[in-house]
């Protein structure tokens, strides 16, 4: 019995294993399709995508990718501005408010953990009729620096969230050793917390990066200046052209794509630990 | 460990760990708290940002009630959270796919692969979809056209009357109001370009190589194994997943702005809440209502979220 269907299923593992692939590739196929016309349309002129929109069409029109990237690289400047610097601040305020909640339960600390879990339920979207009121009572409409203060306050929950339980599962008796010796907080939190926090703090940095590159609505309603212009919005302006020079546009389409895959390839495995972390957390 | 609780007499002693998250509570509470509780008071106001500020009970509440697009939004967003959570298939699929894929060398490369396409950022994959639904120039309409489908569309609709294709006009997928929604399914196809992949593949993996090879020794098919291995665990995993995706679909504004800009189409009629207060507030001058928009959006997605955490115990 057992033997007849050890023979049985060789044939259906041979069929099942083929059409597993097949189903991988065409699915593959299907998702590769925009990035693959993407780059090949970035290199025709309007007059080779008339005539063939798709096809490969030579000799390539390199010139698209220069005038792309005298578009697109003040844009990604302003973007690279408020990203990394709302990363480096929510790190820094994260890590030391999850230190916080992490080694002591003081006066407040339960009042505070249930005003950040609210927080997490919050919808980014609905504060914005207000907060555009606040910044322009605070004039920090049309400055980057409204949208570095408002994406890390907005990304603060989640990152407190991650770091608090990293903090946690420290080995205690690191921060007991210290204690005997007379070290304050200030001390432990230098010398233990931050020196350790290295990939947990990297996995959290590169999720709150995407999302701050990625922002679109803030930026929309912040910035009036196209000089102060974040990708997001000026990937929107290159698309509402009047006259439509669909080379160019590819072009500054993969421009802004390509500091966000480099990245993400360099930090795939943090990018990753990020995501389940989150997922478990959520 | 968890935090260790300080005796009240002793937290002299620990004053400073307050100064950890000092700097957090005031950019918190100003950047986040400060805005959300001046939305909620400006609901019930009649506001347009600057001198004009009156008080008006429930009025903005009851103008939403008997704002015929209000509802036309929400209908929308719902109807595109059930759209978003079948569009998970696709994704879950792919990573049982990738989870069975023998030679751990092939496993990775796929992983690679199926990865890269997702890490193009969002606003570009929309603009691309953007120039999928041209009417002329886009990739749909010419790949319906060379592969017949149009002629085959253009019949049917001539037998069901939908008066939407014909065999002369290329179809206006963002322009046509019969349309549109269905530009809002198909987008994204083959809706495998999903972080959720990684989350889900990571899961799987997490199953025993001990349970896949007493399995095998039971006679037990691919198929059985799907279904008494690998689904009771992807099926847990939807059901947490499954509130995040309709509160992300409530919450997304852009998709529709980027497609069919702030008006939400031809007529409004993919109007989503989201947007609907973008319009609100920043081209109608209604800040006063689009804050009870958004006290509105809290508002279910506060209810949502306490749902989601009950599921969520309930599995554990």
């Amino acid at each position: 019995m057992a033997y007849q269907t050890i023979i049985d299923r060789k044939p259906s593992t041979y069929v099942a294993r083929a059409a597993k692939h097949t189903a991988l590739w065409l699915a593959l196929a299907f998702a590769f399709l925009p990035l693959f016309l993407m780059l090949n349309i970035s290199m025709k002129s309007n007059a080779q995508f008339y005539t063939s929109p798709f096809g490969l069409t030579l000799p390539f029109t390199w010139s698209n990718w220069v005038k792309a990237s005298a578009i697109v690289t003040p844009y990604l400047a302003n973007t690279a501005v408020v990203a990394i610097s709302s990363t480096a601040m929510t790190l820094c305020l994260a890590l030391a408010a999850g230190y916080f909640f992490a080694r002591v339960h003081v006066p407040l600390s339960g009042f505070l953990w249930q005003a950040l879990v609210f927080l997490m339920m919050l919808p980014a979207i609905a504060n914005l009729t207000p907060l555009f009121i606040l910044l322009r009572d605070m004039k920090l409409l049309n400055t980057l620096w409204a949208l570095i203060f408002v994406t890390t306050a907005m990304g603060e929950a989640f990152a407190i969230f991650v770091l608090r339980n990293f903090i946690e599962e420290l080995p205690q008796e690191l921060f007991e050793a210290a204690e005997v010796d007379g070290a304050g907080h200030f001390w432990q939190f230098s010398r233990i917390v931050v020196p350790l926090s290295g990939p947990m703090a990297g996995a959290v940095g590169i999720m709150h990066l995407l999302r701050a590159w990625n922002d679109f609505m803030l930026p929309l309603v912040v910035l009036r200046d196209p000089g102060k212009w974040t990708i997001t919005l000026g990937l929107m302006r290159l698309d509402g052209e009047y006259v439509k020079y669909w080379g160019i546009m590819m072009a500054g389409y993969a421009l802004s794509s390509i500091p966000i895959v480099v990245l993400f390839f360099l930090t795939m495995r943090l990018f990753i630990r990020g995501l389940t972390e989150g997922a478990v957390k959520g | 460990m968890k935090a260790r609780k300080i005796p009240l007499n002793k937290v002299v002693y620990h004053k400073e760990i307050y100064l950890f998250v000092l700097p957090t509570v005031l950019l918190v509470g100003l950047f986040a708290y400060y805005p959300a509780s001046s939305g909620l008071v400006h609901s019930f106001y009649r506001w347009n940002g600057a001198e004009i500020s009156e008080y008006r009970g429930l009025a903005n509440y009851r103008e939403l009630l008997t704002d015929i697009r209000f509802w036309t939004s929400f209908k929308v967003a719902l109807l595109l959270g059930l759209v978003n959570v079948l569009k998970m298939i696709p994704a879950l699929a792919v990573a049982v796919l990738i989870h069975r894929v023998r030679s751990p060398r092939m496993q990775y490369a796929y992983r690679v692969l199926f990865v890269t396409p997702m890490v193009i950022p969002m606003v570009v994959m929309i603009l691309m979809w953007k120039f999928f639904f041209e009417p002329t120039s886009g990739v749909l309409n010419q790949a319906l056209r060379s592969s017949g489908l149009l002629d085959l569309l253009a019949r049917a609709d001539a037998w069901f009357g939908w008066g939407v294709f014909s065999h002369f006009a290329n179809p206006a997928w963002l322009g046509e109001p019969a349309l549109a929604f269905s530009a809002l399914i198909i987008w994204g196809f083959p809706w495998v370009g999903t972080f959720a992949v990684l989350t889900y593949l990571a899961r799987l993996q997490g199953i025993g190589e001990e349970i896949y090879e007493s399995a095998d020794i039971d006679g037990a098919s691919a198929w059985t194994k799907f279904l008494y291995v690998e689904l009771p665990l992807i099926l847990s995993m939807v059901r947490v997943n499954l509130v995040f995706v309709i509160i992300a679909t409530l919450q997304d504004a852009v998709l529709v702005l980027l497609l069919f800009g702030p008006t939400g189409g031809p007529g409004g009629v993919v109007q989503v809440p989201a947007l609907f207060m973008f319009q609100e507030a920043f081209l109608m001058l209604h800040f006063g209502k689009a804050c009870a928009i958004g006290v509105v959006l809290t508002a279910i997605m506060f209810v949502l979220s306490k749902l989601n955490e009950r599921f969520v115990r309930i599995e554990h």
